[in-house]
């Protein structure tokens, strides 16, 4: 490869030779990352902070009525509801709460997702396991996963408090009638949009914790 | 110690190499396995459409010891991610030398020992963090996501992932005794009369374990010139 332009792209193919040059650039991406997400979850949590008192009010309740929380998503979203899961279940300080991820069990998502398809692998496990008193919680990026809507309109008819985790504008899922608490971060890097969400949902089960507390002094638990 | 994004570089780019030339990311975390399962499926299906799909695996089994030892080969690397006391996360650090397996180590919290893997990649150790908090809030997320948007930065630079770079060998420790080489094993099994069936980075040797206590499957010890002359705790 040789032509006029070579000169623009001074490392043609397997020529670079320099490590120094190319790590000196990634530990300044990395650093530049960092900020950039830091930034993104401050701003963020300022913004949501009456979203996030009057969902985590609601979540009290429903705990207070031993309901029990249900989180999904799809993908990098699904890790990040089970550990939103682990929080609630074995929280590294305060109370334990009842908790589930649908997208732990292989058997329950292959057998709905192939017997009657992928978008209802979580609205077909509400079904079976939700009641009135419980919560869910689904987490999307782009807020327009279809198992989601989905789920949160099985729920909403089910009587569940329901709360939505979205990025770039909350999609479907900000418009939904069946969504009653949307959180939002307003990015459009789906890294960068995870991360603030993981940080969204810590705040929300900071502030159930403070409520949990504060409901039971002394004992700290509704049940 | 060097900053967390120089070191996430240098780790991005040790990782690229090993990937172009035919390694396995295993992920494990004890304590946090739906973290093992993100940085897996990041690898292995990109959110960036274009991005070409790395063989990454999360390993969450009842004996994840037992489960790397028969799925790691040598020229692989292992991911841990746990606090720096969890016992299972060491007793793979410490045995990926003998599997020839490259380690990156990333937790929260106290820092591990700095040789105790090739890579230790840590989140800031500041306000809650000492309670686990970044585990949870987005702030170890961070640090695998950008693991992998700089590891793909490498894949656009092929002449600097052939590069033959032993700075990050780590094969073993020092002989005490002659300050030669000392390398690690992990032993296969042993006849009782101090013929000992190992392995190490180099594959399966036979080395005699006269000289050292009663060894046993799984044990781990330090070989230099045919021989076991430690046992590695």
């Amino acid at each position: 490869m040789s032509d006029a332009t070579d000169f623009l792209y001074p490392f043609i193919e397997g020529e670079e030779r320099d490590t120094g040059a190319l790590l000196s650039d990634l530990g300044e991406s990395a650093r530049a990352k960092a900020r950039t997400s830091a930034a993104l979850r401050q701003a963020t949590l300022e913004r949501s902070t009456s979203v996030i008192e009057t969902a985590a009010e609601a979540m009290s309740e429903r705990f207070s009525r031993a309901g029990r929380l249900f989180v999904f998503g799809n993908g990098g979203s699904s890790t990040d509801a089970a550990s939103l899961v682990a929080l609630f279940l074995q929280p590294p300080w305060g109370q334990p709460l009842p908790a589930r991820a649908l997208v732990d069990d292989s058997a329950v998502l292959t057998a709905i997702g192939n017997d009657v398809g992928f978008d209802l692998v979580f609205s077909r496990q509400l079904i079976a396991h939700a009641g009135e008193a419980d919560i869910a919680i689904g987490l999307s990026t782009s807020g327009n996963s279809r198992n989601l809507l989905y789920a949160f309109e099985e729920a909403s008819g089910r009587g569940l408090l329901t709360i939505g985790i979205a990025g770039y504008s909350g999609g479907e899922m900000a418009r939904s009638p069946h969504v009653q608490h949307c959180l939002l971060v307003d990015d459009d890097s789906v890294h960068r949009i995870q991360e603030t969400q993981a940080a969204l949902g810590f705040a929300l089960w900071s502030e159930v914790q403070a409520r949990c507390s504060a409901k039971e002094p002394g004992k700290g638990v509704w049940r | 110690m060097a900053d967390i994004g120089d070191c996430l570089a240098v780790t991005a780019l040790n990782l690229a190499r090993r990937f172009g030339r035919g390694a396995t990311m295993w992920c494990f975390a004890p304590q946090w396995p739906e973290h093992a399962r993100h940085v897996a499926v990041e690898f292995v299906h990109p959110v960036v459409v274009g991005k070409r799909a790395l063989p990454a695996v999360s390993i969450d089994a009842a004996d994840p010891v037992a489960s790397l030892r028969a799925l790691v080969r040598a020229g692989d690397v292992i991911l841990v991610m746990s606090r720096s006391d969890d016992p299972t996360a060491l007793a793979v650090v410490r045995r990926a030398v003998a599997w020839g397996a490259t380690t990156i180590w990333m937790g929260c919290g106290p820092r591990p020992a700095d040789r105790a893997a090739d890579h230790i990649v840590w989140a800031e150790d500041e306000g809650d963090d000492a309670r686990g908090s970044a585990v949870h809030d987005g702030r170890l997320v961070l640090l695998y996501h950008v693991l992998w948007e700089l590891t793909h930065v490498c894949f656009e630079h092929p002449g600097l992932l052939t590069t033959v770079d032993d700075a990050d060998c780590n094969d073993g420790e020092v002989c005490i005794t002659c300050s030669d080489e000392g390398r690690v094993g992990e032993v296969i099994n042993t006849d009782g009369a101090g013929s000992t069936l190992v392995r190490t980075s180099r594959g399966i040797e036979t080395i005699d374990t006269t000289i050292v206590a009663v060894v046993a499957p799984g044990d781990l010890v330090l070989i230099h010139a045919g021989a076991a002359i430690a046992e590695v705790p």
